[in-house]
């Protein structure tokens, strides 16, 4: 049995983020938390691609961003479940906030399954802060600035507790 | 008689114009398609296509020159199939192109009265060049360029057969059109071309193909259907596909949807041999609304690549896709959608939903959608679930008193009632039926 964590943090530094992982022994799993953090004119084509080739293996996606300026994400995943892999669990979410009206997104996370015991999915979401939210803080005394804060720090912290949970259990 | 040996080239191209006494503008397009067609090359993604041979297909063929001589010469498995999901002995013969549908052909004359008195033409598309050239002219290829894809090129240069509907402004024809009812005046060509247009506020149902399955000794089908919708207007369109086990299914389907309009795809894709279909709605005016169902059953050797595309060019525009795939017995679904918001689309929705049934281990299913946002205010969600069938819900069932077979197929009618329930009934009842024929001995 052995289990990965692959923390991703990206704050404009990389163009090209890519990633290739085979879980070949059985029970294996992989964990993949991202957080991307783009602002000015920063691109970035980040590409993660995860093939499951040996039954009860698990591989999880979770990518959060949030694009500022004109920055631009454009994310590819691709989950490949193998015959015969039994019992694989597989699921890949991807969250975008977008804060600018000239920052742009692209998702694509495909999946391609040759086995018919398994669970997969995966979900997407772009979208912004939503008014509703903003105003029920501010109706509780919080500036626009310190509003949009709490919402964006509330809006990653998925990802950052679901990374102390994970480096608990392996220490 | 026009009989055109295999192959293609501008002598086909000319001949086909030539026969059909086409004016010359439209040999001209059918000339620059063939163009077009000869340049591009074949899709890069998507099912293997390598199958086809090009060389090998009549590029036209006389109605009569495609149905069976005599009963006898219908293949069995398709008698069989006729058989099973009940359909009545005239009904075989014409699905099966050997017998002319005289019942339907009395009811559509008398309907045909009372749509052309509130002046919605619905005529095949060969007459309508010929007999409504200026709105033929207007609107033919607006939708879908000839330069679009490879078998879109194809089309535009051998298209023959297909429909032409418009509707007035503000009239709603209440009862659903169906291509159905002329099937054998016209012929179900392998080219057809479908060309719909609604004019503001006007209402249209439009039902093309049946569930029953359609026996084509041509090895492709590569048509196009364009439609527009006008302000205020709304249109469904709905397909059934079942063509036989030996046919690639290579289909371009758009809408362009003007201000408050409203267009519904509803896509259910069972026969043939390969499909590839993403039935697509370009929001341009705002407020616009597109909705896609798409249904996929895939079993043995076949592959159903389908999806939809929606594309966001307005402000405060919507679209929904929701996609519902089974394959079996070695059968392949491929789930194939992209969303596109376009900078300022403000306020724009979409939402996809996808649900995949893998029912044994020898059958594949993938989900390949794309998402592009290029604007702020907008609320973009999708996805995507592939599962088996709950050991825990057979068992229920079972113990209820069901067989294996009878409580899947209950199971995986259930999973696609959401894509039934938009049909009609008749059409609903034959594909409950032939689904259950398809799970026969699929638990394995």
């Amino acid at each position: 049995m052995s289990q990965q964590l692959v923390p991703i943090l990206w704050t404009g530094l990389e163009k090209n983020l890519s990633y290739d992982f085979t879980l070949s022994k059985r029970g294996s799993s992989i964990s993949i938390l991202g957080l991307l953090l783009g602002k000015g004119g920063k691109r970035l084509n980040i590409t993660i691609n995860v093939v499951h080739k040996a039954p009860d293996t698990k591989s999880e996606i979770i990518l959060k961003g949030v694009l500022k300026g004109n920055s631009e994400v454009n994310f590819k995943g691709l989950v490949k479940i193998n015959k015969g892999a039994k019992g694989t669990e597989t699921w890949q979410a991807v969250h975008l906030l977008i804060l600018s009206d000239q920052a742009k997104g692209t998702a694509i996370p495909s999946l391609e399954i040759l086995e018919n015991d398994v669970k997969a999915g995966h979900e997407i979401t772009v979208g912004k802060i939503s008014d509703m939210e903003m105003f029920y803080l501010q109706s509780r005394g919080l500036s626009k600035q310190q509003a949009k804060k709490l919402i964006v720090q509330g809006f990653l912290s998925e990802v950052y507790e679901k990374r102390q949970i994970y480096e608990s259990k392996l220490s | 008689m026009l009989n055109l040996p295999k192959g293609l080239n501008s002598k086909t191209v000319e001949a086909i114009s030539h026969y059909k006494n086409e004016p010359d503008w439209m040999r001209r397009f059918r000339l620059k398609a063939l163009g077009l067609f000869l340049k591009k090359s074949m899709p890069l993604w998507g099912a293997d296509l390598s199958g086809i041979n090009l060389d090998d297909i009549y590029y036209y063929i006389s109605p009569t020159d495609k149905k069976f001589k005599s009963w006898d010469e219908v293949p069995k498995q398709i008698k069989d199939t006729y058989d099973k999901i009940g359909i009545p002995e005239a009904e075989k013969k014409f699905l099966a192109g050997v017998g002319a549908m005289y019942d339907s052909e009395v009811i559509y004359h008398n309907l045909k009265k009372q749509w052309e008195d509130k002046g919605v033409i619905f005529v095949s598309i060969d007459t309508a060049l010929k007999i409504y050239p200026d709105i033929f002219k207007q609107y033919f290829s607006t939708v879908i360029s000839p330069d679009d894809n490879k078998f879109a090129s194809l089309n535009s240069a051998v298209w023959s057969g297909g429909s032409f509907v418009y509707i007035p402004k503000g009239v709603h024809v209440d009862i659903p059109l169906q291509a159905y009812f002329r099937i054998n005046a016209v012929s179900m060509g392998q080219f057809e071309r479908t060309l719909i247009i609604a004019e503001e506020g006007s209402y249209l149902t439009y039902i093309e193909g049946c569930s029953a399955p359609i026996y084509s000794k041509d090895s492709l089908h590569a048509a196009v259907v364009e439609i527009i919708v006008k302000k205020g207007a709304r249109v469904r369109y709905t397909t059934i596909q079942n063509w036989s086990s030996n046919v690639y299914n290579l289909v371009t389907k758009r809408a362009i949807v003007e201000e408050e309009g409203i267009c519904e795809w509803v896509d259910g894709n069972l026969g043939s041999k390969v499909t590839m279909k993403y039935p697509s709605v370009y929001l341009k005016g705002k407020g616009s609304k597109g909705e896609i169902l798409s249904l996929a059953f895939a079993s043995r050797n076949q592959i159903q690549d389908a999806g939809g595309k929606a594309v966001h060019l307005a402000p405060y525009t919507s679209s929904t896709i929701t996609s519902k795939s089974v394959s079996v017995h070695g059968g392949r679904t491929s789930y194939r959608g992209f969303v596109k918001i376009n900078h300022g689309a403000k306020g724009s929705k979409s939402l996809v939903r996808c649900s995949a049934l893998i029912l044994d281990s020898v059958s594949r299913s993938d989900t390949y959608p794309t998402n592009v946002i290029e604007e702020e205010d907008v609320t973009l969600g999708h996805e995507a679930t592939v599962s088996k069938i709950g050991e825990q819900q057979i068992f229920y069932l079972m113990s209820r008193g069901l067989n294996e077979t009878q409580a899947s197929s209950m199971i995986v009618n259930g999973f696609i009632e959401p894509v039934i329930k938009q049909l009609p009934l008749e059409y609903a009842v034959e594909l409950n039926k032939l689904i259950d024929l398809s799970m026969e001995g699929s638990l394995g």
